[in-house]
């Protein structure tokens, strides 16, 4: 038994040995393939790809240190290839001391950096001095010199980060390879240099848009930004874009495509989103189509634009003129709804809410916003201790909830029994309502709190997130204690005073308004609300 | 009558001698120079303060635990490494109960690796239910304790200078233990209360200070303050004070606070908490590299504004690296089992620390992982848990062997390439 384990393992370790010595023979193989390549190479371009390929087989074991000695080697069998030799040896040192540092080799990192570091400048200096940069390589080497320097955070960091774009922006003139401008741009994105970014990507964008790029090719590069996240680059190409059929197309056809752009920025829950540029193109629609191109969809879909980017102005004028444009939609008392909640909570105009929430107050039929309306003419006349008058509006919402709207019904029940027992109105919502329509409170403004959900638009019983922020005084690093006074319609979740956010669901269909108010140890900080429209 | 004149020109020419002697230097004071710098001096020569917050806490123990008292003595085996390190300072932010004890471990650092002591005192900060520094009674208490702690250790040679208060200006603007008194709740208006606050407060740290000088000639005294918040009103009740001990978290750059100080407060300052933890709460793992980047940062401009330096405002004596070791009972100190666990939930916000920020609800400072070193579960050395010395330890190891060369290296080699590069253009 025992011999035969022996055998076994005799067995196993020849044959570790013979794959191992495969596996090199198999390598030295693939080098001197490799390196024939590079002999025999008088293109750039071949000559760029073989030394990658040599990148990716020292590279993917991790073997930084072993790459400079071979790829010297073929420097010495072959003239002109001092660039690739020293950009390559400078690559590998650099991508060395990066995996000293990932893997913590703390002593060979500081015992023998600064003799990396000395090789890395030395090895990138030489390729600056025998290319142009009309040369990638040039401009590899400047984008590895820039990387070395920032990660050493010295001094020459910005220097070689304004060298860099500058090269660049030659190199662009000299070249129809457009692809490595934007590579650039998006690794100087992943290196936290946003600004800098923006000026290749901007010289990337008008590269292309001056070229002869085909319309939908251009579009295509727009989409594909914006799918990547990176908005404002999909903006600019978009702008260009527009820029170009503002001067072909027929206004129709123009106005038409810039209602399909809107639709791509404006609000919605899912997918990236930019409200400001949505209602900038809207605001183009306008100009080429007039306010009549607005149909009822695009006329709901700009107020609520607005509403979400908190223009509550704007929003309340856009709603207006959906109501007024098109009385018979289905949307119609939603948006009257809305005109009153904007109205009075977050233009702090109470007379305009009230007229607004009359008119649904005065409709015979029974939706989720007429009874919302009912609530809040009832809440707004309780909260001017017009009691009498609250318990009509409570009475008469109670009538038309019977046979159904349970969460308006509960809430106002509640209402009603502080009004028969006589008691004052709930502190969380009185103070909400004090901040938000007492003039002396104009400086409860929402600058100093954030408040948000996860979803605008859920389905019922779906759940949502709801959270808030609030911008204290500096207390260092001691967490200043907070307490969020909630009140409004928050669905099954009732959150504590404790509590910076949620997470509920909504049993019913409905605009459903969310207020808070912020209390820290020196008195109140802010107040918010928003709206959420389950479907 | 001719001894009577002698004896008479004798003891006039000793008044006179006596009369016109100068005081003596104290063995540690800040100069102010002719360009309006300051230099912290200590027996004769320069000292530019490289310290770090000591609280050496174990594993499985809180903030009550008395390492002073610790038989394993963990300074002994800590200052060895500072020392190779390069940090001569270390801040106490109060004394140990035990006087003893204490003035064992400020000898040992200072006799065994010269390392010196900022000692401070809490100021009833953390008194229950707040720190009433608009009563009598509790000024009172609070002075008496302070010159008490003077009293006990202003002979020690290793002692550098006194902190008064940590971040307790904060409580004057009345978000973190807020306190008032009769007259303060009869105004109004908030930004008013603030400064009734702020005033009293800032008064009260001078007479502490004022009646600290009187006993302790040879020590500076330092007014504890979070950020430079409140300073205008100290810049009026602080007379007294010698520097300021400000508590900055600002990420990578310091910004304007040197200048801002110089405006608003001329005084000298030592950053007496700066740094950054070493865990990455966006993706959830140990980041020493991020650690390192910002104190890396934080101690070249630190440089740049000590005396004498023609790029910074020369206001700055040096820095306290907050802090040497990893505490594992911070996160949540009520809870005796997550001393045992070196948490990951983070406590507190702060966006110039911005590799993490996108973390949930922006919580990316997480306080239990700030130490140059970390400490083993698993192995112990000397009777403590092992030492683990991250990155930063090397990092500031390396700048400050040399401060002057690495800027110097950086500068020859932006010259070399801007001679050098493109030359084929």
């Amino acid at each position: 038994m025992k011999k035969y384990t022996l055998r076994t393992c005799l067995a196993v370790s020849i044959l570790f040995l013979l794959f191992n010595c495969f596996s090199f023979a198999q390598e030295d193989n693939t080098l001197a393939g490799i390196s024939n390549k590079v002999i025999e190479s008088v293109d750039p371009v071949e000559l760029s790809a073989a030394f990658e390929q040599i990148k990716e087989l020292y590279f993917k074991d991790n073997r930084y240190i072993e790459m400079p000695e071979f790829i010297k080697s073929l420097g010495q069998k072959k003239k002109g290839l001092e660039a690739y030799v020293s950009y390559y040896t400078a690559l590998s040192v650099f991508k060395h001391l990066k995996y000293l540092e990932e893997t913590q080799k703390w002593d060979e990192y500081f015992s023998d950096g600064d003799n990396y570091r000395d090789q890395i400048d030395e090895e990138l200096n030489k390729v600056m001095q025998v290319t142009s940069p009309k040369e990638l390589l040039n401009i590899q080497s400047q984008l590895l010199l820039y990387e070395f320097h920032k990660g050493d955070q010295d001094r020459v960091t910005d220097q070689t980060l304004s060298d860099l774009v500058k090269s660049v922006t030659e190199y662009a003139q000299s070249t129809n390879d457009y692809k490595i401008i934007k590579d650039i741009a998006d690794k100087l994105v992943g290196l936290g240099e946003k600004n800098k970014s923006k000026e290749l990507y901007r010289i990337y964008i008008n590269k292309i848009t001056d070229s002869d790029i085909k319309d939908e090719e251009l579009t295509g590069i727009a989409k594909e930004f914006f799918a990547d996240g990176n908005l404002e680059l999909s903006e600019a190409v978009y702008d260009k874009y527009i820029e170009r059929i503002e001067k072909t197309l027929p206004k129709e056809e123009l106005v038409s495509i810039l209602i399909k752009i809107v639709k791509i920025f404006a609000y919605k829950d899912e997918g990236y989103k930019d409200s400001v540029y949505a209602e900038k193109t809207f605001k183009k629609i306008e100009e080429y189509g007039g306010k009549d191109i607005f149909d009822e969809e695009l006329l709901y879909m700009r107020a609520f634009n607005l509403e979400k980017s908190r223009e509550y102005k704007d929003a309340v004028n856009v709603y207006g003129e959906l109501v007024e444009r098109f009385p018979e939609s289905p949307r119609i008392d939603q948006s009257l709804y809305k005109i009153g909640m904007l109205s009075a909570y977050g233009n702090r105009d109470i007379d305009k809410a009230r007229e607004y929430f009359e008119k649904l107050a005065s409709k015979d039929i029974v939706n989720p916003w007429i009874v919302s309306g009912l609530y809040q003419l009832g809440l707004l006349s309780q909260w001017q201790e017009n009691t009498a008058k609250a318990k009509e509006y409570y009475d008469k919402l109670l009538e038309k909830a019977k046979y159904g709207f349970v969460e308006m019904a509960e809430l106002a029940k509640g209402r009603l029994a502080e009004i028969d027992d006589v008691k004052p109105l709930d502190y969380n919502l009185k103070t909400f309502i004090d901040l938000s329509l007492k003039n002396e409170n104009a400086n409860f403004n929402m600058s100093k709190s954030e408040l948000k959900s996860s979803l605008y638009s859920p389905k019922k019983e779906q759940e949502l997130n709801v959270s808030s922020a609030a911008y204290l005084a500096e207390s260092g690093c001691m967490q200043a204690a907070v307490q969020y006074l909630w009140s409004g319609n928050t669905g099954k979740k009732k959150p504590t005073i404790e509590e910076p956010g949620f997470t509920t669901s909504y049993a019913e269909e409905g605009t459903k308004e969310i207020n808070l108010v912020i209390v820290a140890s020196s008195g109140i900080l802010d107040r918010n609300f928003d709206l959420v429209d389950a479907e | 009558m001719k001894k009577s004149l002698l004896i008479l020109f004798v003891l006039f020419i000793s008044f006179i001698l006596m009369g016109s002697a100068k005081k003596p230097k104290p063995g540690i004071f800040i100069k102010h120079l002719k360009n309006g710098h300051f230099q912290l001096i200590v027996n004769k020569k320069p000292y530019v303060v490289k310290g770090v917050c000591y609280n050496p806490i174990p594993i499985g123990k809180n903030h009550e635990y008395d390492w002073w008292s610790d038989p394993a003595k963990p300074w002994i085996a800590d200052g060895k490494l500072m020392q190779e390190m390069g940090i001569n300072t270390v801040r106490f932010y109060n004394p140990g109960p035990n006087p003893e004890t204490v003035r064992q471990v400020i000898r040992d650092l200072y006799n065994m690796y010269g390392i010196r002591t900022i000692m401070g005192h809490w100021l009833g900060f953390w008194e229950f239910p707040c720190p009433l520094y608009g009563d009598k009674p509790f000024q009172d208490k609070i002075r008496k304790e302070v010159i008490e702690m003077v009293a006990l250790y202003k002979d020690e040679p290793g002692i550098l200078f006194w902190t008064l208060g940590n971040e307790n200006n904060y409580s004057c603007l009345g978000q973190v233990h807020p306190w008032s008194n009769d007259e303060i709740d009869k105004e109004p208006d908030l930004q008013k209360q603030r400064a009734m606050r702020g005033r009293i407060y800032y008064s009260f740290v001078n007479d502490i200070a004022k009646e600290i000088h009187k006993i302790d000639y040879n020590h500076p005294v330092a007014l504890g303050n979070g950020e430079l918040i409140g300073l205008e009103w100290a810049k009026e009740a602080s007379t007294d004070i010698d520097l300021v001990a400000c508590i900055i978290y600002r990420g990578k750059t310091f910004g304007n606070l040197f200048k801002s100080l110089k405006a608003t407060f001329d005084v000298p300052i030592v950053l007496s908490e700066a740094g950054a933890d070493a865990y990455d709460a966006f993706l959830k793992k140990e980041d020493q590299n991020m650690q390192a980047f910002f104190l890396e940062a934080q101690w070249r401009q630190i440089y740049d504004n000590l005396a004498n330096n023609k790029e910074g405002e020369g206001n700055c004596l040096g820095g306290i690296i907050f802090e040497w070791s990893d505490e594992w009972w911070k996160h949540n100190d009520p809870d005796a089992q997550g001393w045992l666990v070196h948490d990951t939930e983070s406590n507190w916000t702060n966006g110039s620390y911005y590799f993490d920020i996108k973390a949930p609800g922006n919580m990316n400072m997480n306080e239990e992982w700030f130490g140059l070193v970390a400490l083993s579960a698993d192995e112990k050395e000397a009777g403590i848990e092992k030492r683990i010395l991250r990155k930063s330890y090397y990092v500031l190891r390396e700048f400050w062997k040399d401060p002057v060369k690495a800027e110097k290296k950086a500068k020859e080699a932006a010259n070399l390439k801007r001679n050098k590069t493109n030359k084929k253009k």
